[in-house]
């Protein structure tokens, strides 16, 4: 064995045997100093006398005994252990302080903690594989500036073209599909990808294997992988679950292996399975839908890659200029991009949730000032003892670090809860699941947390607790308002606190008038009474003609129910996100130079669609049954197109050219916000459901019946068409714009619980020190009263206090949120980031709870009996 | 604690070798028994202080040079006997080594040309 490695041995055996190493300690020096009277007795001298000089000799025995002992290297510790059971049976005693204490303490380092675990999880460390800073995410992007992602044959041919990347993949396509054949028919959201995947992000399948290149083909065999959550919770974790056949969406897959646990992929919302992709064969170049990642090989920068994609990116526009002109490629790494998507939200929060815990930690310095006066006894009784600055101080700093440590453990708690709330609220698409983890990062964050604030608040204290005069407290003397010093650093911390908190305050107060502004945003339809529910018809068991009387058929039955006024269907709800654009043209007029020039979104209705709706007829005609394939093509378009388009003429009658088909305009429609409230409207084209036709389809009804009792009328028609069928997503249209400002939403709701926090934190701190001063004062206060001051005096004389810190953290803190409110810039849609009314309003709230927080102890003073006070003299 | 001229304090850095050297001629010995060793055979001029032989004992039975056991004393105590262990021989073997050189270099300086 290692000398080293003994000795720590040996030392980590005392720790286990002290008492009993002490005690063979203690024996031994009794022995010797035995020996030592023996001696003396020996020399001649009397028992007395040699016991005497014995001792006389051997000086103090205790200290040998502790010099002795600090020979096993662990004095340092048991000073501490010491400390800490002081500093616990201190606790004990003051339970509602400790109480109070903890909770702030772990409220605010809990909500440190849950905001860290997502900057953590989305911009420190967003993905759990390997050098994940290899991983590229490569993106087309048109030079007008749109950008898109990428056509199957495109990544086909920057993969094959390329000689930067280890492997190419495109990211998984999430759907949700039927799931059959095995019980009752349940949902099952999956996800297509090419078989790079995997390579991509360098991780293994637990069970069986990954698809191979042949399976990755248009007509390979229709094979899966189950997600690895997705193989427990309805596999039952079974290892012959592989080879078996599940029925998606009426097609046969075989289960060929398991992805590993915990694979996510940030920006991509969860999935149970992962399926080979195929190619569509139709306009598989100009459809931009596909993300692209990629790995770049060793000792290859992200330049090397960019500069050779474009290289190719030239190359495929005069190979395919009808499809490719202007399309540019850029190569970015996947974890910047990230971070600029969800970063500034997240920063916001993160410095909210920093300032409210610095608010948190001077209220504490605050409090265990306070009560440090009342210690100033028991401290001068250690001094007296011997015990130096040093060692007092180390002892309450050692009392903070008690209170805060504890306070973390507790603070984790309130971060998973704090985390579960952010999960509920987060829109599911975000895909935070797997992005708010507590992993060990979290964890030390948390302790170093605790000890940083052990530090902050624990400090100060510690320096003017530890500073005792012996002989004045001692004596019981020494005036009680007698500490200037003290109490300017409370009146410092309390001027920091009201600047904190209007910082606070005002970012919330921003963010809470954008939102508003946001709801109060005319979404182009009227959502009341609206209730929706999506359908998706299996493509092979459906055909077209089954699919479109399928839909007819049900609508009108539903328009036949009582209570319900209107019936109709879109393919892509407003507001739920997802649809597409494309260019068209118009008949007569030249071609664009650019054809993003002339683009609008394109949706599919069936009549009545704008009636359920809400939404204007502002010229021509609405769909008809008549509408229907054979007929003449028709699309109606919104006024933001005609606006654009046809500002002088009457687009009735006029044609546009769609993907290569004349669609005659038979009318106009307002504007809707279809990518949520925030987004500006768009010149947008309706197709008719039953000329263009598609198999996913979203019903809106307009009903006097609540979304529960319309389930309960919808199901059972739609089981007795089709029992495979499922009722998706069912809720108000309501639900459906509120969910889309979710992420909005939760911004303003944690920041202003934040603020709230930080604001009642504030009073409870303005309060606790205006009554402070006002106990320190009674006597002098007292005085006032007898010699006949006005009650009104005496009032203002405790306010003035009051007024002049809020006031000063006021001064301080109006250019802070002046400058601080430049980081939200980028969440503000509605709002400007100096909103004059937000800055007045917010600083007259802010004193308005000062003064109501410093009136208590105010009228405490003017109550103040005269004679009770001398008499305390 | 008295000082006269004839008694000195023990050069810093020696009691290890010291109680090494001791434990290797008396074979294992209790702290006292240590001691007065130590002062007879230096004919008093070394005094070993309990307040620094004890600390010192404990950081060797820590290092591993020495072990102590419990056994009965010459006059039937039970007392806490040290004995020297390898690692205890090589350190003083390093010691004294070091001391000569030390010594030598110090005589270079002090002894007149």
């Amino acid at each position: 064995m290692p000398g080293f490695v003994s000795t720590a041995w040996r030392r980590l055996r005392y720790l286990f045997h002290r008492e009993q190493l002490d005690q063979e300690l203690e024996e031994e020096l009794r022995f010797h100093l035995e020996m030592k009277v023996l001696e003396g007795r020996e020399a001649g001298a009397s028992l007395e006398a040699a016991r005497q000089a014995a001792s006389r000799r051997f000086g103090n025995a205790t200290r040998v005994m502790e010099e002795s002992r600090e020979a096993w290297g662990w004095a340092p510790v048991e000073r501490v252990a010491k400390d800490v059971r002081l500093a616990l049976r201190n606790l004990r005693r003051h339970p509602v302080f400790a109480v109070v204490v903890l909770l702030v303490l772990a409220l605010g380092i809990g909500a440190n903690t849950a905001i860290f675990s997502a900057v953590n999880g989305i911009l420190l460390h967003p993905f759990p594989f390997p050098e994940p800073d290899r991983i590229v995410s490569v993106h087309t992007y048109h030079v007008s500036g749109e950008n898109s992602g990428a056509g199957y044959r495109c990544y086909l041919d920057w993969r094959d073209q390329n000689s930067v990347f280890e492997e190419m993949a495109i990211v998984p396509w999430v759907g949700s599909y039927t799931l059959t054949g095995s019980g009752e028919p349940s949902r099952i959201r999956g996800g297509f990808t090419t078989w790079g995947f995997l390579k991509v992000l360098k991780v293994e399948p637990v069970l069986g294997r990954f698809f191979s290149t042949d399976e990755d083909v248009q007509g390979g065999p229709a094979v899966l992988l189950l997600s690895y959550s997705a193989w427990q919770s309805r596999f039952g974790a079974r290892s012959d679950v592989l080879g078996r056949t599940l029925v998606l969406d009426e097609k046969n897959y075989s289960v060929i292996g398991v992805l590993p646990p915990g694979l996510i992929f940030p920006g991509v919302s969860s999935f149970e399975f992962l399926a080979p992709l195929h190619e569509n064969p139709r306009n598989s170049r100009n459809q931009h839908q596909y993300g692209v990642i990629a790995r770049l090989k060793p000792r290859v920068e992200v330049g090397d890659a960019q500069a050779e994609l474009s290289v190719i990116a030239a190359r495929l526009e005069k190979q395919y200029p009808e499809t490719n002109t202007g399309w540019r490629i850029r190569v970015s790494r996947l974890s910047e991009e990230l971070a600029g998507e969800a970063g500034s939200s997240i920063t916001v929060l993160f410095v909210a949730v920093v300032f409210v815990l610095l608010i948190a930690c001077a209220n504490v310095a605050g409090v265990l000032l306070a009560r440090a006066s009342g210690r100033a006894r028991e401290m001068a009784v250690r001094a007296s003892l011997g015990a130096n600055r040093w060692r007092l101080a180390t002892q309450l700093l050692t009392e903070g670090l008690v209170l805060s440590v504890t306070a973390s453990l507790l603070g984790l708690l309130v971060a998973r809860w704090i985390i579960q709330i952010m999960l509920a609220a987060a829109p599911s698409q975000v895909g935070l699941e797997g992005a708010l983890r507590m992993d060990w990062r979290v964890l030390v964050f948390c302790l170093v947390l605790a000890g940083l604030t052990a530090l902050i608040f624990g400090l100060a204290p510690a320096l003017y607790g530890s500073r005792t005069d012996l002989s004045l407290t001692l004596k019981g003397g020494g005036r009680p308002g007698g500490n200037p010093s003290r109490s300017r650093f409370l009146s410092g911390l309390i001027v920091i606190e009201v600047a904190f908190s209007l910082v606070l305050l005002v970012a919330a107060g921003l963010l809470a008038k954008d939102f508003i502004l946001l709801m109060r945003v005319d979404t182009g339809i009227q959502p009341d009474g609206v209730v929706t529910f999506g359908l998706d018809p299996p493509y092979a068991k459906y055909s077209r003609p089954r699919m479109l009387s399928f839909y007819e058929q049900l609508l009108s039955e539903l328009k036949s129910r009582e209570g319900v006024e209107g019936a109709a269907a879109i393919d892509t709800l407003p507001m739920a996100g997802g649809y597409s654009g494309s260019g068209f043209l118009i008949e007569g007029r030249p071609k664009p130079a650019d054809w993003m020039d002339m683009a609008a979104n394109l949706h599919h209705v069936t009549p009545g669609y704008f009636r359920v709706m809400g939404i204007p007829l502002h010229r021509g005609r609405d769909f008809n049954p008549g509408d229907r394939l054979g007929a003449t093509p028709v699309v109606v378009v919104n006024s933001v197109l005609v606006n654009r388009f046809f500002p002088v003429e009457d687009p009735i009658t006029r044609k546009l050219l769609i993907r290569d088909r004349s669609f005659q305009i038979v009318g106009v429609v307002g504007p809707v916000r279809h990518s949520g409230p925030a987004v500006r409207t768009e010149p947008e084209i309706y197709f008719s459901h039953a000329q263009a036709g598609s198999w996913q389809m979203h019903v809106v009804a307009k009903t006097h019946a609540s979304a529960r009792a319309f389930n309960a009328l919808v199901r059972p028609m739609l089981a007795a068409r089709d029992p495979n069928l499922l009722v998706l997503n069912l809720r108000p249209m309501d639900e459906v714009i509120a969910q889309s400002v979710s992420g909005s939403s939760m911004i303003v709701s944690f920041l202003g619980g934040f603020a709230a926090f930080g604001l009642l934190l504030t009073i409870v701190g303005i309060y606790g020190v205006i009554a402070y001063s006002v106990g320190q004062r009674t006597q002098e206060l007292g005085v006032r009263l007898a010699l006949g001051s006005p009650y009104r005096n005496v009032y203002w004389l405790v306010l003035r206090r009051a007024v002049l810190l809020a006031g000063t953290g006021l001064l301080i803190g109006i250019p802070a949120a002046f400058g601080s409110s430049r980081l939200l810039a980028s969440l503000l849609t509605g709002v400007e980031v100096h909103d004059l009314s937000i800055f007045l309003a917010i600083p007259l709230v802010l004193f308005g709870a000062v003064l109501l927080a410093s009136y208590l102890p105010a009228r405490r003073a003017a109550r103040i009996n005269p004679i009770e006070a001398l008499r305390c003299e | 604690m008295g000082k006269n001229s004839s008694r000195s304090e023990i050069p810093p850095g020696t009691l290890y070798m010291l109680i090494l050297k001791t434990l290797v001629r008396l074979g294992p010995m209790h702290g006292y028994g240590i001691a007065q060793y130590i002062q007879q055979v230096s004919d008093e001029v070394l005094q070993v202080e309990e307040g620094s032989l004890y600390p010192a004992l404990q950081r060797m039975l820590v290092k591993g040079w020495v072990e102590g056991e419990w056994a009965q004393s010459e006059n039937n105590r039970r007392a806490r006997y040290y004995r020297l262990t390898a690692a205890g021989r090589e350190q003083l073997q390093q010691e004294v080594s070091e001391f000569h050189r030390v010594m030598q270099a110090i005589n270079r300086v002090v002894e007149p040309a």
